[in-house]
């Protein structure tokens, strides 16, 4: 299925030279210690942690709405720390989603409302099912696929779970999201 | 509208599955559709999903499919994490006491420097002690009582199971059993068809066995069998334990009960009590490769590496075979209304394509079909001896084909002509887009490289009632460019006319308007 186009009005979102578009009802705290490596669309209502520490985001990154990006913390003996937090190229974080892993590679797909627990590591490729909850310090390795249960399937090669072209898939999905992605034409007058 | 949900537009496999394109592969030797159904699956490489160590079949076997290091959690069987705790320990004494505990969580913490412990004449210092706790339920090692560890991987003791040794000499015998059947059969084919020497022997002349040559150096007869491990054969008894009297006196508490997965994780023992529970190793994971059926080339062959994405073979149907994706429907769907829908045709390949709809199957099947089974059951059925002995890889050549099912309920009305999708070119994207001014057939929306958007005109069925899913079908005809052929003295690649049977849900019938 085609994905539809999106409208967003001119004045709601900030476009930036490298083709970031961040909504303006967002909440970027330390700003400065956000790096967005262009063409990541930030949808409004969502959250990023940059005073915690710093986030690093990768090419044609989706942010849905009304999700969170918080960097992990670990607790010492003497307090606790934050984290840095990575995520690779060409994900996409669905809406309501509470992110606090420690790295997230690349092409991997997390769904509506799940929570990613603090200091999980999300490898290259793979699925986080909608609603899902990861406790923390879980290891998610490519092509595998977190479901609601909490239970993990599928692995490279096994078609069911994760399509085998899981990269190009992901690849072409945020492509033609931010493609679709686009002003609200102005009224011709 | 994620690219997770279901695809409306499904391609029929050659084994008569219906699948999106993501599921399917395309062998470019047969050439041919396949699904998951409908080729071999192998293990191309064993690794812990966990730590992502990569464990070689031979030592995964030995270490019964589980990781050495990762252990699972015996109540809800996610990942168990080390977690550090220092004690203070009293020099040259060498239990650790447990009296004061100073929580540091997490294992790279840096140990501070423990309270004086009750003796002030020793020396205090402090000790890094691990246990493994569950971060998703809680459940730590200490609820059962194993003791800390002073490494945090490795030292965890197996527990050993009541019927480990009855088990352990079971298998010796089964093992000396299978052994001595093989030596067995090997000796009587080598009876039945003598190994002509490729020089002469001199045992053969002077009428010297192997046998009495061992017997003249004093060294032992080679056949003496091994002696096997003497079993007894388990006993039926039919006295059973009766049952503990608290079972009917005290009050069941559910929470101290195991639940049947929790059982099942541990199928040595099954407790029954919660404090029973015992980490478990991880179980390893497979990476897989695929293989054709039909002509045993490799499909999908995974990189090695478990950090690893990449593949050795891929032969994606999405990267072969033209992909259909659905845009929109024009109208809202009507019962006996005509309609149409927008289609986007994309050629994943290096070479033009020619592309026709079709509503009937062309008619070149029966003959492809016959052409490639023949010499293949041949072999098959050829060199029994050696089919015995590699049991490695099974194939069978054997392929159920089902008859697709033919589920649409909506004709479409057949295009005019064939319209033809040019080739892929990746830096075209980059490129300045210009319309050329170019004669398209009416069908034709737009082209962008090898991109063409068309409207195809269809008719929901008469018969439909609201609410039914309106399916289209239709055989999409193409050239294929095959740049590997069978045959070795042809170099230069072949063009197919490959067809491939799509099935579009375009959506639910409306009630019809008054």
């Amino acid at each position: 299925m085609e994905l539809p186009d999106t409208y967003y009005s001119k004045d709601e979102y900030v476009e930036t030279a490298s083709g970031n578009k961040v909504s303006r009802h967002t909440v970027l705290c330390g700003s400065q210690n956000i790096v967005l490596n262009g063409k990541v669309i930030v949808q409004s209502g969502a959250i990023i942690r940059g005073d915690l520490a710093n986030v690093r985001a990768g090419r044609y990154c989706v942010i849905s709405k009304d999700s969170v990006i918080r960097p992990p913390y670990k607790q010492f003996s003497k307090g606790i720390a934050f984290f840095p937090m990575h995520i690779g190229d060409h994900v996409f974080i669905g809406e309501g989603a509470v992110v606090s892993a420690a790295t997230i590679g690349s092409c991997v797909y997390i769904g509506k409302n799940a929570i990613i627990g603090r200091r999980c590591t999300l490898k290259d490729c793979c699925v986080i099912e909608d609603g899902a909850v990861l406790p923390p310090e879980t290891t998610v390795s490519s092509y595998m696929r977190y479901t609601k249960k909490g239970t993990i399937e599928g692995g490279q090669g096994n078609p069911y779970f994760v399509p085998a072209a899981m990269q190009e898939e992901m690849i072409n999905y945020t492509k033609s999201f931010y493609e679709h992605f686009v002003r609200t034409p102005a009224p011709a007058s | 509208m994620s690219f997770m949900q279901p695809s409306p537009v499904k391609y029929a496999c050659s084994c008569g599955v219906l699948n999106p394109i993501n599921k399917l592969f395309f062998c470019r030797h047969c050439p041919k559709l396949r699904c998951g159904l409908c080729v071999c699956h192998e293990i191309e490489s064993h690794f812990c999903s966990n730590c992502l160590e990569n464990i070689p079949s031979t030592e995964a076997r030995h270490r019964k499919n589980c990781c050495a290091n990762c252990f699972e959690c015996p109540c809800c069987q996610h990942t168990l994490s080390a977690r550090a705790t220092t004690v203070p320990v009293v020099r040259k004494t060498e239990e650790p006491k447990d009296t004061k505990e100073g929580e540091s969580v997490g294992g790279a913490a840096a140990a501070p420097a423990a309270p004086a412990s009750s003796k002030p004449s020793a020396v205090p210092t402090t000790k890094k002690m691990y246990y493994l706790s569950c971060l998703s339920c809680r459940w730590t090692t200490r609820d059962v009582g194993i003791p800390d560890q002073g490494v945090a991987t490795g030292t965890w003791p197996d527990n050993e199971c009541l019927y480990q040794a009855r088990f352990n000499t079971l298998v010796e015998y089964f093992q000396a059993v299978v052994l001595q059947d093989k030596q067995e059969k090997m000796d009587f084919l080598r009876r039945k068809a003598p190994k002509q020497p490729k020089f002469p022997s001199l045992t053969d002349r002077t009428g010297l066995t192997v046998s009495m040559i061992r017997r003249q150096i004093g060294w032992t007869e080679k056949t003496l069998p091994k002696p096997r491990p003497v079993i007894t054969p388990a006993e039926a008894t039919s006295e059973v334990e009766e049952l503990p009297a608290e079972i009917f006196t005290e009050p069941l508490n559910l929470r101290n009960v195991t639940t049947i997965a929790q059982r099942h994780s541990q199928p040595a023992e099954q407790p029954t009590s919660v404090s029973k529970l015992y980490p478990q190793r991880r179980s390893l994971w497979i990476k897989r490769s695929l293989r054709c059926r039909q002509c045993e080339h490799n499909l999908i062959k995974p990189e090695y590496h478990p950090t690893s994405i990449k593949y050795r073979i891929q032969l994606f149907a999405s990267c072969h075979v033209p992909e259909v994706v659905m845009v929109r429907c024009e109208q809202p769907l009507v019962a006996g209304k005509s309609n149409a829908i927008l289609l986007k045709f994309t050629n994943p390949t290096m070479y033009d394509m020619t592309i026709s709809l079709l509503t009937d199957a062309p008619s070149e099947e029966g003959e492809f079909n016959a052409e490639n089974q023949g010499p293949k059951e041949e072999q098959d059925t050829a060199t029994p001896v050696i089919k015995g002995v590699n049991l490695a890889r099974q194939n069978s050549t054997r392929e159920v084909t089902r008859e697709v099912k033919d589920i649409s309920n909506a004709p479409i009305v057949p295009l005019e002509s064939e319209f033809v999708l040019s080739q892929r070119d990746d830096s075209k994207e980059f490129d300045e887009y210009v319309q050329l001014p170019t004669e398209e057939p009416k069908f034709i929306v737009w082209r962008k490289g090898n991109k063409v958007l068309i409207r195809l005109q269809f008719t929901p069925s008469e018969e439909l009632s609201p609410n039914t899913d309106v399916v289209l079908g239709f055989f999409m005809q193409y050239t294929y460019v095959n740049t590997v052929t069978n045959a070795s003295e042809k170099k230069e690649p072949t063009t197919h006319a490959l067809h491939s049977r799509v099935f579009i849900t375009a959506g639910t019938t409306e009630q019809k308007a008054n």
